[in-house]
């Protein structure tokens, strides 16, 4: 049977592409909006594009690293993955650091590391592989509800940090991998109508004021226009004011004169929009396009369930935190923290994105050549 | 091996199988999960469309407004000189604290309220209230000035801690200092703030809203000439307010300065001798030039101090003035009327010689009174007293005496006992005190002027629903009952006579110069029209005030070497005492010299008999204006030539 024993060895370097075009993307971005506080490209390593720069390439070698690796031995890794990540997110809950009223992440040799960026890919392959081992019972209700609860702790702990844009990553995930997975299209209507019956007011209900002022803010930014709709409004205004053709790189008058806040992480976007414009969006588009379609390819070339869900989980929570954080930018949805995948500044996101792309590479790479019949 | 690459050919060559079927259904749910990101990239790029493509122009402009603020460069405001170069007000710094909430970040508010209360002494709570005041205002950008009139040294020490506390600047502004105070309040004014509803109409001409703006005198008459034309500043800001740079700079044109024709020499003693005689009441004199209008003194009393608007009000001095009840910031020579009493004989006399009523030779026996029975009951007979039995008199006699009987025939005529004098009527008396420049403004550039009444049938009727009577038209022949007048207005009625029936329009402002001292606005004559009276008719009232003043009631208004004309005036007022009399304004109004006229004085006392306590004043004041060699040598050395120091 040496057919079914040698990997193909295929690696998708449009895949990897599109990831580095992304990543190029964004330090070019990170570099026009630290500006303003690093001046010039001078202060070398404590420059915030060297540190992005850095991180892609501890990245890029994980990707690489995890590409090679056959993606079926992550499957007995997965419970323990999981269960330390959720034992993270515990963790970061009682001792985290805080930002912006809430805890995030915690320090590892005196790097920030955000737990639940851990989380999203231990997830993502605890799914799979519960999916993948029950593959032939998902129509059972046991397997929908024990599914629902491997997304939903994770999205718990993250809600309590609170991270309300995290949890509803966790969501998403399952959702997506649910539906290629295959489960009972019953089960779903009767957790849909559950849901809309009970989200609205529960989230408003358990929400913390900080995020319902920022719904209501979300609403008319005008109510405080140097408050809390500040950042909005000069977001919806720097994106406006590119127009087409964009201010030109570096001369987005908003970016440059601080009146765009956190620019380089949750309104990175905001850049891009100001000084590339419509067309400079059009081909972050582009590129996220190519990238999410790449691995989709692979979900459907995959040789089995683990490996498909895998790469479907990767994509739901990549496209998931585009639209998040896009969204916000350009006033679709309200104010949440998600950054923008492999153009953000920040170190945990980028190497979580680019060794999940690894993984995804991985499942392309180590398929069994098939055809019996041929030999 | 090289076909087993091509892995997609061996489903279709195997098509029975179950794989592929399943196969099948996970490329549908893949081919789902394509649209969905289809489906998510199109909203995004929609909305993202929407801002940038079709409301880009817009936020453009936003953009725009949030970067670059144009600032208005207020110029240096024009200086006030007296006639004489003396200037009249210096323009000095002040310096304030103020912030501008929209550059104050919110969550750094209570931070920078401490550092306020720390650096100024201001109470916190205080400084966050007016910064919530002003964010929910239209104009978050304008300065809210939280202290003025820091000295200098502590408004540098303050510019150098406030680097760190964002949206607090120290504002520097120009006050004014009024070195002549009292002196000249009424007639130079004050500046103050813009208040909110003037900011409004002012904001379009460079105004900005912590400006200050002219409020009273020359200061309010003549902004346009004083403000200058200010500059613009196109600035670019950061969002904490810092200027980053200067893009642009339009230099404001400074404003121009005023030459008055205020005598400061004349003013002050005026004013000196106006307050003797008024005792604390209130007084007021006017000294007019009779060809060209220019007012060399304007006196009002009580008057105040208009430094205590400069920089800082000090409120407990402005409370002060607002409570007295003499009314110090009211300009009495022209913003309150009073009944002229006899010193409106000028017109009555001037009327009757010009409408052939009255000659020099018209000639009237006062026995103290005339009796008038009433027209539809002759039973009832009313009494218009004299002031004295002053027997019979001619045109002459009659004004230098001021005989009210001889001035109740001119006006109301005499038809009662056999007499068969015919009189003006109140149409004509009325018409020539109009045409004497009465019951309107006389346009004085100084803001605040009263109109004056002057009464005839119909206004009575409209008034008080009333008939007019015989007896009205006496009264109103000597000055009295519903005639009521300001002291410049007097004073052009005298100039007119002086100056053979030309009516000027006084004025305070002499000439306009710009900032190197070029005349832009030349003195000459301000002429409103004529009197309607010949000057052969005017010579003949010119000779009766001469006369008044040589031998007649008016005496006490000589002056020794200069030959004075002029008419008292004893004006009844308030409620009748039980012994038939009434309270009395002073009033003197006169020109010298006598025969060649050149200045025209009004003087006014709000308690006091004409020609024992108005006339002498009047004296005082000419006198001084005709003998002071020295100081008009002085004077007229210091006199500017070109350049104003």
């Amino acid at each position: 049977m040496n057919w079914r024993t040698t990997p193909t060895r295929e690696f998708d370097f449009l895949l990897l592409a599109s990831a580095l075009a992304l990543t190029a993307y964004g330090a070019l971005l990170i570099y026009s909006g630290s500006l303003t506080t690093y001046g010039s490209p001078g202060q070398a390593l404590s420059h915030p594009v060297s540190r992005q720069l850095a991180f892609a390439a501890i990245g890029l070698a994980c990707m690489v690293a995890i590409s090679r690796v056959d993606y079926r031995l992550l499957g007995p890794l997965s419970l323990t993955l999981y269960v330390v990540s959720i034992a993270a997110l515990v963790f970061v809950f009682a001792v985290g650091a805080s930002a912006y009223g809430s805890r995030r992440w915690i320090l590892v040799a005196g790097t920030q590391v955000q737990p639940s960026e851990v989380a999203k890919i231990a997830t993502v392959i605890m799914l799979a592989k519960f999916f993948a081992d029950n593959e032939q019972r998902m129509r059972s209700l046991r397997v929908f509800v024990t599914s629902l609860a491997i997304a939903g702790l994770p999205a718990l702990l993250v809600l309590i940090e609170p991270d309300l844009g995290s949890a509803l990553v966790f969501g998403v995930i399952w959702l997506a991998m649910a539906v290629i997975a295959g489960v009972r299209p019953l089960h779903f209507a009767a957790l849909m109508t559950l849901a809309l019956a009970l989200a609205p007011g529960a989230l408003y209900a358990i929400a913390h004021d900080y995020q319902k002022e920022r719904i209501d803010v979300w609403l008319d930014p005008n109510k405080d226009p140097l408050g809390t709709g500040f950042n909005i409004l000069q977001a919806e205004i720097s994106i406006g004011s590119g127009g087409l053709l964009g201010k030109g790189f570096t001369h987005g008058t908003q970016t440059q004169l601080d009146y765009l806040r956190t620019q380089t992480t949750d309104y990175i976007f905001s850049v891009g929009a100001e000084e590339l414009g419509f067309v400079g969006a059009m081909v972050l588009f582009g590129l996220f396009i190519l990238l999410l379609f790449r691995c989709l390819r692979v979900a459907n070339l995959a040789d089995d369930a683990f490996g498909r869900l895998m790469a479907t989980g990767v994509v739901a929570f990549i496209l998931f935190q585009v639209f998040v954080n896009i969204g916000v930018n350009i006033r679709l949805v309200p104010v949440t923290g998600v950054p923008l995948p492999l153009v953000s500044q920040g170190g945990s996101s980028l190497i979580t994105v680019l060794l999940s792309l690894g993984i995804v590479q991985s499942v392309l790479g180590h398929r069994r050549r098939r055809g019996p019949h041929r030999i | 091996m090289g076909l087993l690459t091509q892995p997609r050919r061996r489903w279709r060559s195997e098509p029975a199988e179950k794989e592929p079927d399943e196969r099948q259904v996970i490329a549908t749910r893949i081919w789902v999960l394509r649209g969905v990101i289809l489906l998510v990239f199109i909203a995004l790029a929609a909305q993202l469309a929407n801002l940038q493509l079709v409301r880009g122009h817009s936020y453009e402009q936003r953009a725009q407004l949030n970067q670059l603020r144009i600032e208005p460069v207020i110029p240096s405001r024009g200086l006030i000189y007296d006639r004489n170069g003396v200037p009249l007000v210096e323009n000095v710094p002040s310096f304030a604290a103020a912030v501008v909430a929209a550059d104050v970040p919110k969550d750094r508010e209570l931070e920078i309220a401490a550092g306020v209360e720390r650096l100024l002494g201001i109470p916190p709570l205080e400084t966050v209230l007016r910064l919530e005041e002003a964010r929910s205002s239209k104009d978050p950008f304008a300065p809210i000035v939280l202290k003025e009139g820091l000295d200098q040294a502590d408004a540098f020490h303050l510019r150098e801690q406030l680097a760190a506390l964002p949206g607090v600047q120290i504002l520097v502004e120009s006050v004014r200092r009024y070195p002549q105070g009292a002196a000249v309040a009424d007639v130079v004014g004050y500046m103050g703030r813009v208040d909110e509803e003037d900011y409004a109409a002012l904001k379009d001409k460079g105004y900005i809203a912590s400006d200050r703006i002219g409020k009273a005198g020359v200061e309010a008459a003549y902004e346009n000439y004083l403000r200058g034309v200010p500059g613009r500043k196109e600035i670019e800001k950061d969002a904490s307010g810092r200027e980053i740079r200067t893009l642009a700079e339009d230099a404001p044109k400074p404003g121009n300065d005023l030459v008055l024709s205020l005598d400061l020499d004349l003013q002050k003693k005026a004013q000196e001798f106006v307050t003797q005689a008024a005792r604390g009441g209130q007084g007021a004199a006017v000294v007019m030039d009779v060809h060209t209008g220019e007012v060399l003194a304007l006196v009002s009393l009580p008057t105040y101090d208009n430094n205590i608007f400069s920089g800082k009000i000090d409120e407990a001095r402005l409370q002060q003035y607002l409570d007295d009840p003499k009314k110090p910031l009211v300009n009495h020579a022209l913003s309150e009327q009073y009944a002229p009493g006899s010193i409106f004989k000028q017109i009555t006399g001037a009327a009757a010689l010009q409408e052939g009523v009255a000659s020099p030779s018209t000639t009237i026996t006062s026995t103290g009174a005339i009796q008038v029975p009433n027209e539809y009951d002759p039973s009832v007979v009313y009494t218009f007293k004299d002031w004295r039995a002053l027997g019979t008199l001619n045109f002459y006699g009659g004004v230098a005496m001021s005989s009210d009987v001889y001035f109740y025939y001119l006006a109301g005529g005499y038809h009662a006992y056999g007499n068969n004098f015919n009189g003006l009527g109140i149409e004509r008396l009325a018409r020539y005190a109009r045409q004497f420049g009465l019951g309107r403004p006389t346009g004085i550039d100084i803001a605040g002027e009263a109109d004056g009444i002057v009464p005839d049938p119909d206004w009575k009727k409209r008034t008080f629903g009333d008939d007019w009577f015989l007896g009205d038209t006496y009264n109103m022949g000597i000055g009295q009952g519903f005639l009521a007048v300001t002291p410049v207005q007097m004073v052009r009625v005298t100039a007119a006579v002086a100056n053979g029936g030309t009516l000027l329009r006084p004025h305070v402002l002499r000439e306009v110069r710009d900032a190197k001292g070029n005349v832009v606005v030349p003195p000459g004559p301000r002429v409103e029209g004529n009197v309607g009276v010949s000057d052969e008719n005017l010579a003949i009232m010119r000779e009766a005030m001469r006369q008044a003043v040589s031998w007649g009631s008016a005496s006490q208004g000589a002056v020794r070497d200069v030959s004075v004309a002029g008419k008292t005036g004893t004006a009844e007022f308030g409620p009748r005492f039980a012994d038939g009399s009434y309270e009395t304004h002073a009033w003197f109004s006169g020109f010298a010299p006598a025969d060649d006229p050149q200045i025209a004085i009004t003087v006014f006392l709000e308690r006091g008999v004409g020609a024992i306590d108005a006339a002498p004043l009047a004296a005082r004041i000419l006198d001084y204006y005709f003998h002071r060699p020295q100081q008009r040598a002085q004077s007229d050395a210091a006199a500017p030539t070109g350049v104003m120091p």
